[in-house]
């Protein structure tokens, strides 16, 4: 057994942390603020181990792998749990004092849960971080409960059920196609469950339903503007990034597999008409938001549609731009949202109406956000550019004309609405010229989102590469 | 080597050192809000590119080119992408040409922009460094992806420009229309770049293409300069960006960002010539919007708005020449167009700053009041009408004589008329606002300080000259070049350039009621085009998002609402209300899992 420990050892620290806070909690009676700095002090540790230790290798019966692919999601995955809990300690300490021990360790839960599943090559296993993923962001979307921003409506506990419903239906979905393929196959390995039969078909199709929910794909979106608009907005922030880099993993795995990969003219169609339709749903749909909230869930929701283009190509290159995409989306979106939050927080509401005059109260903040809208919109020297650029690249290289067309095309719908809010930021007047001053964890989480998104911008070289990397890692190793 | 003889070095200061200033500018609000030591940052940084373009320009006459590139980003097996400089005759002369103009503008602009707020001042100025710096990026690129990077940055800048007056509804509208109408073609240039790559694993200047691939890539490209060099049928937003400062519009409607379009056709001119079909369009969409946008310059009583349409017709000469395969007929005109036209709008805004209009009939024998602004203008109008001897008539000679016997002489025919109606245009402007009698708002008006009429006279030097450096030019981009004075072309063009003049000043010269203009005016129905896409654009954008804005708003919520009110008490209505969501979600969810699983069995 001790022979294959080592390949979880970085999830296993993770399992340990979340243990840990709630022993702290449950033993010694510690500030919030203090235990959210030993989460954050834990994950970047976690982090670092990750560039240092030797995780690489396959468990016995081929179940887990852990190779280039899987340390380049876990990277990511780690990266948004480290910003996320930055994003939330004050929220945390001023809107929910007496519950945030138990945020943290749902958080760490999740992320065990995604950490564990790009690894996956078993069914059972698959499914099962998945749901770990999911279950506790549905406990964490209902955490602003009793706490509102004054004059805007209590949504939590409706955000969570919407979000809760829908993941579920979507779960039974999933279960149902599985049932399915490891009926019909007689194994649970996702490699040898690939059956070129109508019935398997069928099976593989439901499972990509399921994971398009937490993906936020249309037709599976629904739940994403109203669980965005009610969650607490720092949660959303990593709601709206790592479970989408989760679904994106999980979806990976399965299509690209031995199996699947050869049959893509079966599922190759599906993603890219449900890529189309994300890409047009999340743009068109974004134009009259007038909630910041609701309009990122939409520009996710389109986000996504580009990611899956870049799927639907199944190739070695097509996959890793789908990565580098993934990467870029998280440090943007991320930092966008936080953003939001610290604006909102001192401008009263989230309503683009709102973030009038932001650019003036805190140029910083004003001019993070501009940089996160810029990098959204694909605009040069910023990441998304580069995101956008090979993604399109790669799938007209793989003769998705279509799909390239339609995608450029909305990306200029995109940079309408991405515009207008930073118009609104930086020329509106705004009704008061006090400063906001976004606390010190919060500000140091936009901070590294935004140097990410403009160092990776102007030297995209070698995430690329580690992005290729994991691509190469994945597909030779299956 | 000495670093002020090495071109790369030169070519990176030109490049840096304003966006250096507008990072200064950006991080150091205190200098910005200041308004003054705004405007010397930029200007300082304006000057450090100028003066390294200069002395690039003679480095590169004794060294010839130089190329300076890193990888960028590296794919497995070899760079896709490099990013660098790229320093040959086209790319040196034009950065001259581009700091040159882009400093005489912000110089000018201290003065006239002087009634702003100190923060508006300084935020212009910044926008000011920050598009040269794009506009640099763009003209040195050594691979078609950067040139695109640069290009976007332009349009980006160009629209914070154009909307600098943003709290003014007209202005904030041209620039969206701008940006929109140049982004629209802008997806030609992406879609150009992705075919190139996929077709060679590469972005370069000079790539060997199918003919069928080489046709479909300069099509999409020539899309995008359609777009940014305001060509029919994308031409409508030139005239609407005359809503900005008018330093902008003589920065961005007459050397920098419209010409960027004609630019990259002179770079990608070995693409081009691989594809003869898009020439032949080129040359007659060239040649169309050369004497279209000419005929609506008559009519315009905005003295921005003759000078607007006159850029449009002028970059049609350049494209024609360009689809006639001269590339250096195009980019001479390009060249000498830059100064003349940069003066006349520079010229025309130290009149409005006068006159404190932009209205024709407020103007009027603004020579006595004004006469370094009048000669410079005059100078202008006589070059770009193409008075023989002046730099715009070396050029518009070469544009027309490469357009001689092609398609039987018809392309050739429309723009010697269009150069008829150009100095018509010009003649009439200066018979309206120049010459006559004094009109009751110019009255007061005076000349301008020096700090604006100084640009003019600078940009009056080469508007005069330039034609005479044809031959240094077409020596440094590899060509040749004699100018000539007698011929068939230059014969003609003299006359018609002539003719227009006596034309106008015989209809404008004495009585200014101008009854034959009102016969004229019939030609404004052209603008027709506009409304047409204004229709098609507003309504098509602004509809979809109501639309759907509506949908969001009244059909899910309002299905919920219906729900709530029908099925339940009061009170309970938000919580029914719920549920009827809820239902209507489950069953897109099972919908869309249903229609999944179907898609998978029909593939």
């Amino acid at each position: 057994m001790s022979s294959w420990v080592h390949l979880l050892s970085l999830d296993l620290a993770v399992v340990g942390l979340a243990a840990l806070v709630m022993l702290l909690d449950a033993l010694a009676s510690l500030r919030g603020r203090t235990i959210g700095a030993l989460v954050v002090a834990g994950l970047v540790g976690v982090l670092i181990a990750s560039f240092q230790i030797d995780v690489t290798g396959t468990t016995p019966h081929g179940a887990y792998v852990s190779d280039a692919w899987v340390l380049f999601f876990k990277r990511i995955f780690l990266c948004a749990a480290i910003l996320g809990v930055l994003g939330s300690i004050e929220w945390l300490d001023r809107h929910a004092p007496k519950r945030q021990a138990e945020y943290y360790a749902l958080l760490l839960f999740s992320l065990v849960g995604m950490l564990l599943l790009p690894g996956a090559r078993d069914w059972v296993l698959l499914v099962v971080a998945f749901e770990l993923m999911g279950v506790p962001l549905y406990v964490l979307a209902a955490y602003a409960k009793n706490d509102t921003t004054p004059g805007e409506p209590k949504l939590a506990a409706e955000a969570a059920l919407k979000l809760f419903v829908t993941g579920a239906a979507s779960s039974a979905f999933t279960f149902f196609g599985l049932a399915l393929l490891v009926g019909l196959s007689g194994s649970t390995s996702i490699a040898q469950g690939a059956q070129m039969s109508p019935l398997a078909t069928v099976g593989l199709m439901l499972v990509i339903a399921g994971f398009g929910f937490k993906l936020g794909a249309v037709p599976f979106h629904f739940w994403v503007p109203d669980t965005y608009q009610g969650a607490p907005t720092p949660f959303v922030a990593f709601l709206s990034v790592a479970p989408k880099a989760g679904g994106l993993a999980a979806l990976s795995v399965i299509l690209m597999s031995t199996g699947w990969v050869g049959a893509k003219e079966l599922w190759a169609p599906a993603i890219v008409v449900i890529s189309i339709a994300s890409m047009a749903v999340g743009n068109l749909f974004a134009l009259p938001q007038t909630d910041a909230r609701r309009l990122l869930g939409f520009s996710g929701i389109a986000q996504i549609g580009y990611v899956l283009i870049a799927l639907a190509a199944a190739t070695e290159q097509g996959l890793a731009m789908a990565l580098f995409f993934i990467a870029a989306y998280v440090f943007t979106n991320l930092g966008l949202f936080l953003v939001v939050h610290a604006a909102a927080q001192d401008m009263g509401g989230h309503g683009i109406a709102e973030m009038s005059g932001l650019s003036r109260r805190s140029p910083w903040l004003g001019g993070a956000l501009l940089v996160f809208l810029l990098s959204l919109a694909g605009i040069p020297f910023v990441i998304g550019f580069w995101a956008k650029l090979f993604v399109f690249l790669e799938a007209y290289r793989a003769g998705l004309v279509v799909p390239v067309i339609v995608g450029i095309v909305l990306a200029v719908v995109g940079l309408f609405y991405y515009l207008s809010v930073a118009r609104q930021t930086f020329m509106a007047e705004g009704k008061s010229d006090e400063k906001i001053h976004a606390g010190a964890p919060l500000s140091a989480a936009i901070a590294v989102c935004l140097l990410a998104v403009v160092v990776l911008g102007l030297w995209p070289g070698p995430l690329v590469e580690s992005a290729n990397a994991a691509a190469a890692a994945f597909l030779g190793g299956r | 080597m000495n670093a002020l003889n090495d071109p790369i070095f030169l070519a990176a200061v030109a490049l840096l050192a304003p966006i250096g200033a507008a990072l200064l500018l950006v991080v150091l609000p205190f200098v910005r809000h200041r308004g003054a030591p705004a405007a010397g940052l930029c200007i300082f940084g304006s000057v450090l590119a100028l003066a390294a373009a200069v002395k690039l320009l003679f480095v590169h006459h004794e060294l010839g080119d130089a190329r300076f590139a890193v990888t960028w980003i590296s794919a497995v097996s070899k760079p896709i992408a490099e990013i660098g400089l790229f320093v040959d005759g086209t790319s040196s002369s034009m950065l001259a040409v581009v700091c040159l103009v882009a400093l005489c503008v912000q110089v000018f602009s201290v003065a006239y922009m002087h009634d702003e707020p100190p923060r508006g001042y300084g935020r212009y100025f910044a926008y000011h460094a920050f598009f040269l710096f794009s506009m640099n990026a763009f003209v040195l690129a050594p691979n078609l992806l950067q040139a695109f990077a640069g290009w976007e940055l332009v349009g980006l800048t160009s629209y914070l420009l154009i909307g600098f007056y943003f709290a003014k509804p007209s202005a904030a509208k041209a620039a969206v229309k701008a940006f929109w109408m140049t982004k629209l073609a802008d997806m030609g240039f992406l879609f150009g770049l992705l075919w190139l790559f996929v077709a060679t694993g590469g972005f370069e200047w000079t790539a060997k293409l199918d003919p069928t691939v080489a046709v479909g890539v300069t099509l999409l490209l020539f899309l995008a300069v359609v777009g940014k060099s305001a060509q029919f049928p994308l031409h409508i937003w030139l005239p609407d960006a005359m809503e900005g400062p008018t330093p902008v519009s003589a920065l961005l409607h007459a050397a920098t960002m419209v010409a960027a379009g004609v630019f990259l056709i002179v770079r990608a001119d070995p693409l081009f010539v691989q594809a003869a079909t898009t020439q032949t369009i080129m040359l007659w969409i060239g040649a169309f919007t050369a004497v279209f946008a000419a005929c609506l310059a008559l009519v315009q009583r905005d003295i921005k708005k003759v000078l607007a349409y006159s850029t449009c017709s002028q970059l049609g000469y350049m494209v024609a020449a360009l689809g006639a395969g001269s590339a250096f007929a195009g980019y001479f005109h390009l060249g000498t167009h830059a100064f003349f036209k940069a003066l006349l709008f520079l010229a025309a805004g130290s009149v409005i700053h006068a006159v404190h209009s932009n209205d024709l009939a407020d103007m009027g024998g603004l020579r006595k009041k004004m006469p370094l602004t009048t000669l410079t203008f005059v100078i202008g109008a006589l070059s770009l009408a193409g008075i023989p001897g002046l730099a715009g008539f070396f050029s518009k000679d070469l544009v027309l004589a490469s357009l001689e016997g092609r398609f039987g002489w018809v392309p050739w025919g429309m723009l010697m008329f269009s150069a008829f109606l150009t100095a018509f245009y010009m003649g009439r402007v200066l018979c309206l606002a120049f010459f006559g009698n004094l009109s009751h708002k110019a009255e007061h008006a005076h000349e301008a300080p020096l700090s604006m009429s100084g640009p003019l006279i600078v940009l009056a030097v080469p508007s005069v000259v330039a034609g005479f450096f044809g031959s240094t030019l077409a020596h440094a981009v590899g060509g040749h070049y004699e100018a000539h004075f007698v011929g068939l072309t230059p014969i003609v063009a003299s006359a018609m350039a002539l003719a227009g003049l006596l034309a106008s000043i015989a209809v404008y010269g004495r009585n200014r009621d101008a009854r034959v203009a009102g016969a004229i005016e019939g030609l404004d129905r052209a603008s027709a085009v506009d409304r047409l896409w204004e229709l098609g654009y507003r309504r098509a954008l602004l509809g979809v998002s109501s639309v759907l804005g509506w949908i969001d708003r009244y059909v899910i919520d309002g299905l919920m609402n219906f729900t709530g009110y029908t099925t339940i008490e009061a009170g309970a209505a938000v919580r029914g209300a719920q549920t009827g969501r809820m239902r209507h979600y489950l069953v897109a969810v099972v919908l869309g899992a249903v229609l999944v699983a179907v898609m998978g069995l029909v593939a």
